[in-house]
């Protein structure tokens, strides 16, 4: 058989568990070098909103409505600037929605990776409520690649913003894969 | 009179299909740090970005 070789830290112990019953179990290792990815450095987060937030018709706007945390796995998530910077490089399913509360003719809702557009969905026509939302697959390079989502109500004239259900207004990433 | 409405006053010709986000040729953008809206982007075919002067100078 080949060998096995342990490097890293001297100190510590490297611990196996096994099922406490009878029987065969295997664990097939791929011809393949990476990182081992595990619960605790595979992060995610969720954040919801339970305020709204007024817009300007037709200019695109940063939310800054996900400002109640429900878990964030490596504290990776700025609940003052809505701001996500994972901390783990790798690639990332991300999901933010909206409620849009006021008038909105046509409602957006963009995923912003380092400040510019990464991807974008709009409802075609809404009138009173339009609830947008997307999703994106993303590679962060774990120290400073970081996420936001942008809002934009596209309409003629009048006043927009978002509605504060939680429901409805949701932002949250969960890493995949290593790179 | 916001930054949207300033734009419209000195060309009356565009609408709010110029600033859409996903066909527009204008966009404005906020970034929610205070500093208020912008023109993030401008790139109508015909129409020049206006200068700040331009944009102080609507009331």
């Amino acid at each position: 058989m080949a060998s096995i070789n342990i490097a890293g830290d001297t100190s510590g112990s490297i611990s196996l568990t096994v099922p406490s019953v009878a029987g065969t179990n295997t664990v097939t290792i791929p011809a393949n070098s990476g990182v081992v990815m595990v619960s605790g450095n595979m992060p995610t987060f969720r954040a919801v909103s339970n305020i709204t937030q007024s817009l300007t018709v037709n200019v695109t706007t940063k939310a800054t409505c996900y400002t109640t945390v429900q878990w964030d796995t490596a504290s990776c998530y700025n609940s003052s600037t809505n701001r996500y910077t994972p901390n783990v490089a790798g690639y990332y399913e991300v999901k933010a929605g909206i409620q849009y509360g006021a008038l909105s003719a046509q409602p957006y809702i963009y995923i912003y990776k380092n400040g510019s557009v990464y991807t974008r969905y709009n409802l075609i026509a809404a009138s009173g409520y339009g609830n947008p939302f997307i999703t994106g697959l993303v590679y962060m390079n774990g120290s400073t690649d970081y996420l936001e989502v942008y809002l934009e109500s596209d309409a003629g004239s009048g006043s927009a913003g978002t509605s504060g259900d939680n429901n409805y207004c949701y932002f949250s990433a969960a890493m995949i894969r290593g790179a | 009179m916001n930054l949207y409405e300033k734009i419209l006053s000195i060309y009356p010709s565009l609408t709010h299909e110029d600033f859409n986000g996903a066909s527009g040729t204008i966009r404005l953008q906020n970034d929610s740090d205070g500093k208020g809206d912008y023109i993030k982007n401008w790139s109508h075919p015909t129409l020049k970005q206006p200068t700040q002067a331009e944009l102080d100078a609507v009331q």
